[in-house]
C-alpha cells in the first residue's frame, strides 16, 4: 500500500460519512443553487452603453437619421466599422453585443431596403437592450422589424433582427452557466477545505498522522472529496437549472464537455482550498479567507455579469482568473451551441495548470506544516 | 534488542522564546506502566508528540525499540499504539468502521483486517455496538474503542496521552482496567502522561515528574513518597476567607503551613495526633470555622507539591481536578 491505497482507505472513510449524512448533504447541497436560480434567474437588469458596431453603407438621411435616433438614449455605444467583416469579428470575439449594418442606397429606395441587425444572445440581457432600442427607432423611421432573420414586407424598410447564435437563449441560461461554475468554486472550497480544518481540531488529522501511511494520502484524499462534492453540487445545480428552463443549445455532447469543465474547476478549487488550509487553523479565518478570495473569482470571472460590462481596471484580474475561461466555455456550451475544440483544449489546459500549481502549493506548505502542529 | 522501549536523550524543544521541553532524559523499560505526571504546559504532550515525530525536536535523540525515531520514523510508527489527548473516533462512523478505517491505514493485510477488527471490539467490550454509530456512545466507550483501536496493529509500545481527562470515576476505573490487562496480558509497555496524581499513583509502575520542561523526579510512587521524607500530612479545609488565619494558628502550634487553594497543609512530622489535637482546640479559640480535618500517609499530591511548591495547575494557576470535558463528542 503506498499513496494511492493510503488515499483511497482515507477517501473511503469521507465517503462512508458522506453517505451517512446523505440526506443533510443532498439538502445542503440543493439550498445554494436553488436560492441562486431563484433570485438571479428571475433578476433583470439594464445594462448602459451596450457597444454596437454599425456598419453604414449608405450615409444618406434615412440611415444618418436612423442612427441619431438609436443613440438618444445611454443604452447603446456605437463603434463605427468600414466594413461588415469587421464589425461581425468584433462580435465574435464579444467586444461588441451587437452589429448594424445599413444597405447603400437605403435613403434613396426607401422601400425594400433592409437593415440587418446581428445580436450576441450569448449576452441576452444586453442583447435585449439592444434590440429594444433598434424596434424604437425603427418604428420612427416608419420601419417594420422582423425577428430571426425573416425577411419583412418588401413594400417598406424592414429591420431584421437576427440572432449571432442558434439557440434561443434568456438570462437563466446566462446566469446558470456562471452558476454552475460558482457553485463547483465554492463546492469545492466549503467542502474539502472545512473537513481539513475539522480534521485537525478534533485531532484526527494528528491521529492519521501517527499511522505508517504517505502523508501526502491525506492531501489528495481531500481533494478527490472536494472534487466530488462540488461536482455533485454542480450536477444537481444542472438539474435544477435545467428543470427551471434553462438549456444546453450544445446537447448531449455538451452535457459531457459542461461536466468535464465542472469537473476541471471543482480539482483546482479543491486543490485552492487545502493549500489555504495547510496553513490555517481557525475554521473562522478559512471561511473569510475562501470566501474573499472564491466570491470576487466568481464575479470578475462573468459569472453574473458579461465581462465586457466591468471596468476596464479589472480586466486584467478577468484575464488571470481561471474561472473566466470556464464561464466562457460553459456559456459556449450552453448558449452558443457548441464548443469548438481549440477552447476546450485550451480551457482544460489553463484549469489543470492552476490544479497543478495549487497542489503544488498545497504539498510544499503541508509539508513545512505538519511537523507543527 | 535490548532493556528499554523508549530512550531519550537530552531532549530539547524550544517554540520561538518558549523552551517547552530542556533537556530530559528517561528510559523507559519494557513491560513496565510509566507515568509521565504535570501541570499543563509542562512539556508532557510536547515530549510525546517528538516520541511519535509529529514534532522535530530542537536537539536530543529518541530511540523506540533501538530505532532511532528521527532516522526511522515509519519504523518506530510500527512499533507505536497512540491515545490522543483528543478522542478522534469518528462519530459519523460505526465502531467496526472506525476500525476498518485505522486497519488499513495501519497497513493491516486485508485477510487479516477482520480478525483484528474482531479483537479490538472484544478487547474494548463493545462487540454487541458494532455496527453502532460511535457518535451514540458514552465517553467512556469512546475512549476504550480508541485505545483498542490503537492497538489494532499489535504494537508494543502504547502512548496514552492524558486517557481519562474529562471522564467520570467509573470510566476512568474501566479505561484502567483496560490499560492493565493490556499491559499484562499482551504484554505491552505503556507511557501515559497525566495530571490527575491518584491514576499516577495507582495504575504506574514508575513515575516520572515533569515541570517546566524539565524532568524534576522519577521513582516508583513508593520512592518518590518516601524522598520527600515526610512521614504524614496535616490537611485543614475551610472557606476561602479563613485559610490565612489557619495558616497562623498551624504556625502557633509548630507547624509549617501552605497555603493552597481551598486547604492548608503542613508536614505532620512525629507528633502529629498531637499536633491535631492543639489545632482543634487553637481552632475552636479563635472560633474559626472548618469544613474538615485529615491526617494522612503522603501521596503523590503531596511529593508534588513538596517538589514544584504548587499544587498540579493549568496555565491560569487553577486547581484542575474537576475541570470538565473538552474535545468529546463533537461533530463535524
Amino acid at each position: 500500500m503506498g499513496l494511492l491505497g493510503d488515499t483511497y482507505t482515507l477517501l473511503l472513510r469521507e465517503m462512508l460519512i458522506f453517505k451517512k449524512n446523505i440526506g443533510v448533504n443532498v439538502v445542503r447541497t440543493l439550498i445554494f443553487p436553488l436560492l441562486f436560480i431563484i433570485l438571479l434567474g428571475s433578476f433583470g437588469s439594464s445594462p448602459k452603453n451596450v457597444p454596437v458596431a454599425v456598419v453604414n453603407y449608405d450615409n444618406g438621411p434615412v440611415s444618418l437619421n436612423f442612427l441619431n435616433l438609436l443613440q438618444q438614449g445611454n443604452g447603446i455605444s456605437v463603434v463605427y466599422e468600414t466594413t461588415q467583416q469587421q464589425a461581425m469579428a468584433l462580435l465574435s470575439q464579444g467586444t461588441v453585443v451587437g452589429v448594424i449594418v445599413i444597405p447603400s442606397g437605403l435613403s434613396q429606395s426607401v422601400s425594400g431596403s433592409d437593415i440587418y441587425v446581428y445580436l450576441d444572445n450569448s449576452q441576452p440581457e444586453s442583447a435585449e437592450v439592444v434590440s429594444d432600442d433598434v424596434n424604437l427607432a425603427a418604428a420612427k423611421i416608419g420601419a417594420q422589424t422582423t425577428l430571426d432573420g425573416v425577411p419583412g414586407d418588401p413594400s417598406l424598410i424592414s429591420v431584421i433582427v437576427d440572432y449571432a447564435y442558434g439557440a434561443s437563449s434568456n438570462y437563466l441560461s446566462f446566469v446558470i452557466g456562471g452558476l454552475l461554475v460558482m457553485v463547483a468554486a465554492f463546492g469545492s472550497v466549503f467542502s474539502s477545505g472545512f473537513t481539513f480544518l475539522s480534521d485537525r481540531q478534533l485531532g484526527n488529522l494528528k491521529a492519521f498522522l501517527v499511522t505508517p501511511i504517505n502523508e501526502f494520502s491525506f492531501l489528495l484524499s481531500k481533494i478527490i472529496y472536494g472534487t466530488f462534492q462540488s461536482f455533485f453540487s454542480a450536477f444537481l445545480g444542472l438539474v435544477i437549472g435545467l428543470l427551471y428552463g434553462a438549456t444546453i443549445a450544445a446537447g448531449a455532447i455538451g452535457f459531457l464537455e459542461l461536466m468535464w469543465i465542472i469537473f476541471l474547476v471543482g480539482l483546482g478549487f479543491s486543490s485552492l482550498a487545502i493549500a489555504l488550509a495547510s496553513r490555517t487553523k481557525q475554521l473562522q479565518t478559512y471561511a473569510l479567507v475562501g470566501q474573499t478570495i472564491t466570491m470576487p473569482l466568481a464575479f470578475l470571472g462573468g459569472a453574473f455579469v458579461p465581462i465586457t460590462l466591468l471596468p476596464s481596471f479589472l480586466l486584467p484580474v478577468a484575464t488571470v482568473n481561471p474561472l473566466t475561461y470556464a464561464v466562457n466555455a460553459v456559456r459556449d456550451i450552453m448558449i452558443k451551441g457548441s464548443l469548438p475544440l481549440s477552447t476546450l483544449l485550451s480551457t482544460s489546459a489553463i484549469l489543470l495548470v492552476f490544479t497543478g500549481t495549487m497542489m503544488a502549493i498545497a504539498f510544499l506548505l503541508f509539508r513545512n506544516t505538519s511537523k507543527q502542529m | 534488542m535490548g532493556e528499554y522501549a523508549i530512550e531519550i536523550e537530552s531532549l530539547v524543544k524550544k517554540f520561538d522564546n518558549l523552551t517547552a521541553v530542556n533537556g530530559v532524559n528517561l528510559k523507559i523499560k519494557k513491560g513496565e506502566i510509566f507515568g509521565l505526571l504535570g501541570p499543563n504546559g509542562a512539556g508532557k504532550s510536547t515530549t510525546l508528540n517528538m516520541i511519535l515525530g509529529l514534532l522535530e525536536p530542537t536537539s536530543g535523540r529518541i530511540f523506540v525499540n533501538g530505532t532511532d525515531m528521527h532516522k526511522n520514523p515509519l519504523a518506530a510508527r510500527n512499533e507505536i499504539g497512540i491515545v490522543t489527548q483528543e478522542t478522534v473516533v469518528e462519530p459519523e462512523l460505526t465502531a467496526e468502521q472506525n476500525l476498518m478505517i485505522f486497519g488499513r491505514l495501519y497497513h493491516i493485510p486485508p485477510q487479516e483486517l477482520k480478525k483484528s477488527i474482531d479483537f479490538a471490539l472484544q478487547l474494548a467490550d463493545l462487540t454487541s455496538f458494532r455496527n453502532a454509530y460511535a457518535g451514540t456512545f458514552s465517553g467512556g466507550m469512546k475512549r476504550r474503542l480508541e485505545v483498542s483501536k490503537s492497538l489494532m496493529h499489535a504494537p508494543q509500545i502504547l502512548l496514552l496521552d492524558e486517557p481519562t481527562t474529562g471522564l467520570d470515576v467509573q470510566n476512568r476505573t474501566q479505561i484502567w482496567n483496560l490499560l492493565r490487562d493490556i499491559n499484562k496480558k499482551q504484554n505491552v509497555t505503556i507511557l501515559m502522561t497525566t495530571q490527575y496524581l491518584e491514576e499516577a499513583d495507582q495504575l504506574c509502575d514508575r513515575i516520572g515528574i515533569i515541570d517546566h520542561g524539565k524532568l524534576i523526579a522519577l521513582g516508583t510512587p513508593a520512592e518518590l513518597k518516601q524522598k520527600i521524607g515526610v512521614s504524614s500530612v496535616i490537611e485543614i479545609s475551610a472557606d476561602k476567607a479563613d485559610l490565612p488565619r489557619v495558616a497562623e494558628v498551624f504556625k502557633k502550634v509548630g507547624l509549617e503551613p501552605k497555603i493552597l487553594t481551598n486547604k492548608v497543609v503542613a508536614p505532620g512530622g512525629s507528633a502529629a495526633t498531637k499536633k491535631i489535637e492543639m489545632l482543634v482546640k487553637e481552632l475552636s479559640a479563635h472560633k474559626i470555622d472548618i469544613h474538615n480535618i485529615s491526617l494522612h500517609e503522603p501521596t503523590i499530591d503531596d511529593v508534588f507539591l513538596k517538589l514544584t511548591g504548587s499544587e498540579v495547575r493549568d496555565a491560569t494557576g487553577e486547581y484542575v481536578s474537576n475541570r470538565g470535558s473538552f474535545g468529546m463528542g463533537r461533530g463535524r
